[in-house]
């Protein structure tokens, strides 16, 4: 008699379930369309996300489809990734779906939405070597913050200009040719003097921790995927010398 | 009297000379070093260190050194007449004392503010005289071309070496170094480009690793329900080593076979697929009881060690894969590949193409050993292939390709980070190339013939056999007598450089700088509790208040 | 000793529960696996009884009493009852064999007044502690094969849970080391079995006395235990699953001395066993609920023809004493099964209890009969040695389990099975050099004596 493969009405895998719940996108929404939002990001399917947004425009506010897909949806996917069920490749998809998805909810809004908070990346002055900044900004976008990309190769005078402007919670700093490292105290020396306490987060395989933690203002990044955290710390008021006791030495 | 000429490799990782008589050709004697002169492990350091020392500097201490490999290759160095040297243009800006900012930095915001210029780096022909402290007379020095910025002359003895422009069939040459030079030949088409592997295939920043020195780990095998090393032996030549548990749980067997110094960056790849293949390795994590591989002797390989090894397989694999959809090709139209370094000839290339060092669907593979070396050893005897060497770079100078600047090259690479250390799946990883509309990466089931042009990666050590040089650098005492002794420069130093000697009242501290890190570490000046110690103290008086240098 | 070669049973199919191949014949006339279920009781004494002989032997008779007598309220047809020596019945033979003539003759009582079937089972204590003492030369060893004279003049069969190989066990199972557990449960525990058995075997035959079977309770039991249900986390299942299916290898070698069955109850593998060797097995599943818990509370009955609770202390319950509560339950639950038989239907009763734990947990699937018969295969088919058939045994159940995609397993029971089949896979093919191996490597276990096992 071959044995029966539908075994829930005699007996409950509670261990299975249990690791089944953990590592799949929960549901967010009773909403189906806002449901089928957060399914697209979760899945990290940009195309097909575009048009449900645009067809779900015409029935919905922004700002719900926002909070209750977009954002709900990629909320289950920092999830996952922090459980290790995710992988970076697929945060990246889900974050550049739900930056176009924002966007189209922008022009209907007619302005930009409120973010959590502003944050400012760059990749050091004489670098091009971005790959460290590309994962900063897809992960800071995926938790809410607005970010302020100055791309690569980026001069001193304008990563302060910038912070001067934007006031970010944080300011960020890639460099992967030690050569270019020397530009990280000048900005932080640059802040300071125009009274910009802002934590800067320095990274990439040009710096170490002892000289990161040489400066003021200065807490060593030892991977990007910390990058999240170490904004949620800065948003939640601590300053750059609790955040450096915290996340160094 | 005997003309003779010494070829000179310089390479990222360590130096490699060859001394030849010109008119026989015939290779008399072998020198290597075990480590760069200079501070550093990567080109950049390199850089660094002359940016901020010097250009003098730093050209001093790498004509110190070529003159100590001419010493040991010991000949009557009155008959040299021709010095021919090879290398990427960092190497050779700074063996010939010229500009290199144009390579120490990147992008044309700095360029501009610096007021950068990109030198030519063609080929040319110098008296020995002109270059400073050089111990030759009467001599030429012969500095091959570059190709472009970063893709030097290295590159180009690896195309010309392999002679693979001068088959049909479609073909790839890595040089498996710290700047894996890679180069994808197409249709009559060459594509050349650098990718930043880090030093980890040169057997450093890896706890245990080494060069392909004697002593040397270079191959593991599995012998149920052990692991058999192969050592090198004192002519570079693999040799039988002992029986291991890499695991940990019991002590090496047979321990009458040589111990193993360290593990070459082929002994990695072997250790490194072989656990895979017997579940001691489960991406990014290794499964013994403290986390590392054991290979005897104290000898092991930590997870931080697999990361980097892992990413160095991982730039590679990317470039390969970046230059494919360049040329517009899949990664099975690779019928072909020349691997050249002393990680490419070493190793099995069988576990080359497991763990993704190679196209695995290639049908041949060419092992073909120091390439750089053997086309200096070639312009020695033969200064006039300078000119075809001339033409060639002019000619691929514009098909160069930029992996930094590379959207492809980044998500790729991204890709590699997350299968190497966050251990996503390989399925995942062809799925997103797929998504991406990126050549798909075959799966590693192919039989390549294999071919090794060469027994060992410098083919013939010659009538006198081979010099290792294991302290290049120099080694220096510093007066320091505020020093308390507290011994934290010492215990922070990752590469063991320093040492503290105190004697009748006076205190100093010795630097291995060959061993040293560089200006890019300086973990011993942040750490220092009174703020004495500076690399400063070691570098700058170095040339310039010479009384005070003791040199030992 | 010939290491079996061949399997009993032509298929899985042919396996019943209440039938043997070779079914067993006891003193009052009961014959085990000739046909249908026996409930198999086993009352265990309060601690403090144990104090005096007197209080001891009052304490079984009162025990023992209940049983039989609930048995003949409720109408039971049949009972085995099996006393397990607590310490000092096997230390003072004397005890055992006064326990062991008192039980016999209430059997004899009942049988007489009642008609009612039985038979009694006396399990000897095994007193060695392998870390402690030499296991073929002590003062203990002794006195075990002293209790089995002792209580085999009185008893219908004799058996014991032997200890051998339990040092190395116990090292490797907190270490999650497969390798220690085919060294200590099927090199060490099997050559300790060999040695024992071919003594057991002598001395009931000497004393017309039935030598009925061993288990790996001290292993695999072990091992079952601590991997626990869904909630613990201490060993994977799937090691506990490997670790009973390399039991089979010591387990097995019992019947290779002589021993006839009816195996032992807390032997889980035992349908492996009676798939090669065709003999009557004592099975548990929901009945022992009141020892330790399992994940396999029906599908043990699929195969079984005596049907126990392991182990009840005898203390007070609404419904009377334990042990007549539990003769009740055990009593109804060979009811059901033989019920099943009289109406034809005991392959679809079977199929029931197959199903209810079939995919229940690692453990369970590899006990189901078409599981057990594979492995029982695999073991008689790599017989070059102990050591090799435990090996075949535990990469047979690594492959069975792999490839049902209906059993399902956490991440963390994939991962762990297929690190332990790797290492498993790694071994090497001959038991000399196993056993050279494992000397160096498990020498330092605190104390391991080679000597023990003629090594």
């Amino acid at each position: 008699m071959k044995p029966k493969s539908e075994t829930n009405k005699i007996f409950t895998r509670y261990d299975i379930n249990v690791e089944v719940a953990r590592q799949t996108a929960r549901k967010v929404s009773e909403d189906e369309n806002l449901q089928k939002v957060a399914d697209c990001i979760v899945s990290g399917n940009e195309d097909e996300l575009e048009n449900l947004v645009k067809s779900i425009l015409h029935i919905k506010e922004p700002m719900e489809i926002i909070n209750g897909g977009l954002i709900a949806g990629m909320k289950e996917v920092s999830r996952l990734w922090e459980l290790g069920v995710y992988f970076l490749p697929q945060v990246i998809l889900s974050s550049d779906s739900m930056i176009a998805g924002i966007k189209l909810c922008e022009q209907k809004l007619g302005r930009p939405m409120e973010k959590k908070a502003k944050v400012v990346t760059h990749t050091a002055e004489g670098d091009i070597h971005d790959i460290g900044q590309v994962i900063v900004n897809a992960l800071l976008n995926a938790a809410g913050y607005e970010v302020i990309n100055l791309g690569a190769d980026v001069p001193v005078d304008d990563v302060i200009e910038a912070c001067r402007i934007h006031k970010p919670i944080i300011v960020t700093g890639t460099a992967l040719m030690t050569t270019t490292m020397t530009a990280f105290p000048k900005i932080a020396f640059g802040l300071k003097q125009i009274n910009l306490n802002i934590p800067f987060i320095c990274g990439g395989g040009a710096v170490n921790e002892e000289f990161v933690t040489s400066f003021d203002l200065g807490i060593w990044g030892k991977e990007a995927s910390q990058a999240p955290a170490l904004a949620e710390d800065a948003l939640n008021g601590l300053s750059w010398l609790e955040m450096r006791t915290k996340w160094n030495g | 009297m005997t003309q003779l000429a010494v070829a000179i490799d310089l390479g990222t990782s360590g130096f490699r000379a060859q001394c030849i008589n010109i008119s026989s050709g015939e290779i008399l004697s072998t020198a290597i070093t075990t480590n760069h002169p200079l501070p550093g492990s990567n080109i950049i350091d390199h850089l660094h260190f002359a940016l901020e020392y010097g250009i003098e500097t730093a050209h001093n201490i790498f004509i110190d050194a070529v003159n100590r490999l001419i010493t040991e290759l010991c000949v009557d160095t009155k008959n040299i007449v021709r010095l021919v040297v090879c290398g990427n243009p960092t190497q050779l800006s700074l063996f010939h004392g010229t500009e290199i900012k144009d390579l120490a930095f990147a992008g044309s915001r700095k360029f501009e503010s610096m007021q950068i210029e990109i030198p030519d780096r063609d080929a040319i022909i110098i008296p020995a005289e002109s270059i400073t402290n050089l111990n030759l007379l009467n001599c030429d020095v012969i500095i091959p071309p570059s190709i472009c910025h970063h893709v030097g002359a290295d590159a180009l003895a690896m195309i010309i070496q392999t002679s693979m422009l001068d088959k049909e069939e479609t073909s790839i040459s890595i040089d498996f170094g710290t700047n894996a030079e890679i180069a994808l030949f197409h249709k009559g088409k060459i594509i050349t480009a650098s990718a930043a592997a880090g030093p980890a295939l040169e057997g450093q920043e890896i706890s245990c690793g080494v060069l392909a020195i004697p002593g040397a780990i270079a191959d593991v095998e599995y012998s149920k329900p052990y692991f058999k090393l192969t050592l090198l032996d004192n002519d570079l030549m693999p040799v039988e080593g002992s029986l291991v548990d890499m695991s940990g749980k019991s002590q090496p067997v047979n321990s009458n076979f040589p111990k193993p110094i360290g593990i070459t960056s082929t002994g990695t790849i072997a250790a490194m697929y072989k656990a895979i293949e017997t579940g001691l390795i489960s991406l990014p994590r290794i499964c013994t009881a403290d986390k590392r591989l054991h290979f005897g002797n104290n000898i092991s390989f930590t997870e931080e060690d697999l990361a980097e090894a892992g990413k160095a397989i991982g730039a590679i694999r990317a470039g390969y894969l970046t230059l494919c959809k360049a040329a517009g090709i899949s990664v099975e139209d690779i019928h072909t590949i020349y691997m050249s370094g002393a990680a490419g000839t070493y190793v099995d290339a069988k576990k080359a193409l497991q763990v993704g060092m190679i196209p695995p669907s290639v049908k041949k593979t060419y092992q073909v050993g120091n390439t750089s070396l053997a086309m200096a050893c070639r312009l020695a005897k033969n200064p006039n292939d300078l000119e075809f060497m001339s033409s060639l770079a002019s000619k691929l100078r514009d098909t160069h390709y930029i992996f930094a600047s590379s959207d492809i090259f980044k998500k790729i690479f991204i890709l590699e980070l997350s299968y190497w250390t966050e251990g996503m799946p390989l399925s995942m990883y062809r799925n997103f190339l797929k998504k991406y509309s990126f050549p798909a990466l075959p799966n590693a089931d192919g039989n390549p013939e294999i071919i090794r042009t060469v027994k060992r990666d410098i083919d013939d050590l010659g009538l006198f056999g081979l010099k290792t040089i294991p302290n290049i650098g120099r080694i220096v005492k510093r007066n320091f007598d505020q020093c308390t002794i507290c011994n934290v420069c010492i215990d922070v130093c990752p590469t063991n450089a320093l040492s503290i000697l105190s004697e009748s009242g006076s205190i100093s501290i010795i630097l291995n700088e060959a061993l040293c890190r560089g200006v890019s570490c300086k973990k011993c000046e942040y750490a220092c509790s009174i703020k004495i110690m500076t690399l400063d103290s070691f570098f700058k008086i170095h040339f310039d208040d010479k009384t005070s240098e003791e040199e030992i | 000793m010939k290491l079996s070669n061949s399997m009993a049973y032509k298929s899985a199919k042919e396996m019943i529960f209440g039938t043997a191949l070779k079914p067993v014949k006891t003193k009052r006339g009961l014959i085990l696996g000739g046909g249908y279920v026996i409930p198999e009781i086993v009352p265990h004494p309060r601690p403090g009884s144990e104090k005096t002989i007197k209080s001891l032997l009052r304490e079984f008779e009162r025990a023992n009493e209940d049983a039989l007598e609930r048995c003949v309220i409720v109408g039971i047809p049949a009972i085995q009852i099996e006393n397990e020596h607590v310490f000092q019945m096997t230390d003072n033979p004397q005890w055992g064999m006064e326990i062991a003539a008192q039980t016999a003759h209430q059997l004899d009582e009942y049988y007489e007044k009642y008609g009612l079937k039985c038979s009694y089972r006396s399990t000897i204590a095994d007193i060695r502690k392998p870390d402690q003492i030499d296991m073929r030369n002590s003062e203990r060893t002794d006195k075990i094969f002293e209790a089995f004279k002792y209580s085999s003049k009185y008893a219908d069969i004799i058996s014991i849970e032997s200890l051998g190989g339990k040092e190395i066990f116990d090292y490797s199972i907190i270490r999650n080391d497969v390798t220690g557990l085919l060294f200590g449960q099927a090199v060490l525990g099997g050559r300790d079995m060999e040695w024992l058995w071919t003594n057991i075997v002598d001395i009931a035959k000497n004393n017309n006395c039935i030598p009925g079977g061993d288990t790996s309770c001290a292993h695999a039991n072990t091992a079952m235990f601590m991997a626990g249900g869904f909630i613990s986390k201490d060993i994977p299942q799937t090691l506990a699953a490997l670790s009973r299916a390399i039991s089979v290898s010591n387990t097995l070698v019992a019947y290779e001395c002589g021993a006839v069955g009816p195996g032992k109850d807390c032997a889980y593998e035992n349908p492996i066993i009676k798939a090669i060797t065709g003999i009557p097995i004592s099975t548990e599943g929901k009945a022992s609920a009141c020892a330790h818990m399992d994940l396999c509370g029906n599908l043990m009955a699929a195969v079984c023809d005596l049907w126990s609770n392991e182990a009840i202390q005898y203390t007070d319950m609404f419904g009377g004493s334990s042990s007549a509560v539990f003769t009740e339950i055990l009593g109804y639950d060979a009811a059901a099964l033989n019920s099943a038989i009289e109406l034809g239907f005991q392959k679809q009763f079977q199929a029931c209890l197959i199903n209810s734990d079939r995919y229940r947990s690692p453990h369970s699937f590899i006990l189901c009969p078409d599981n057990a018969w594979a492995i029982g295969k695999a073991v008689v088919d790599n017989n070059e040695s102990l050591y090799s058939r435990a090996r075949a045994a535990a990469l047979k159940s690594g492959e069975l389990m792999f490839n049902d995609p209906n059993l399902q397993f956490t991440a963390f029971e994939k991962e762990s099975l297929t690190k332990y089949i790797k290492e498993l896979e790694a071994l090497p093919d001959k038991e000399d050099d196993f056993i050279d191996m494992c000397l160096k490597k498990y020498s330092k276990v605190k104390g391991f004596k080679p000597s023990s096992y003629n090594l």
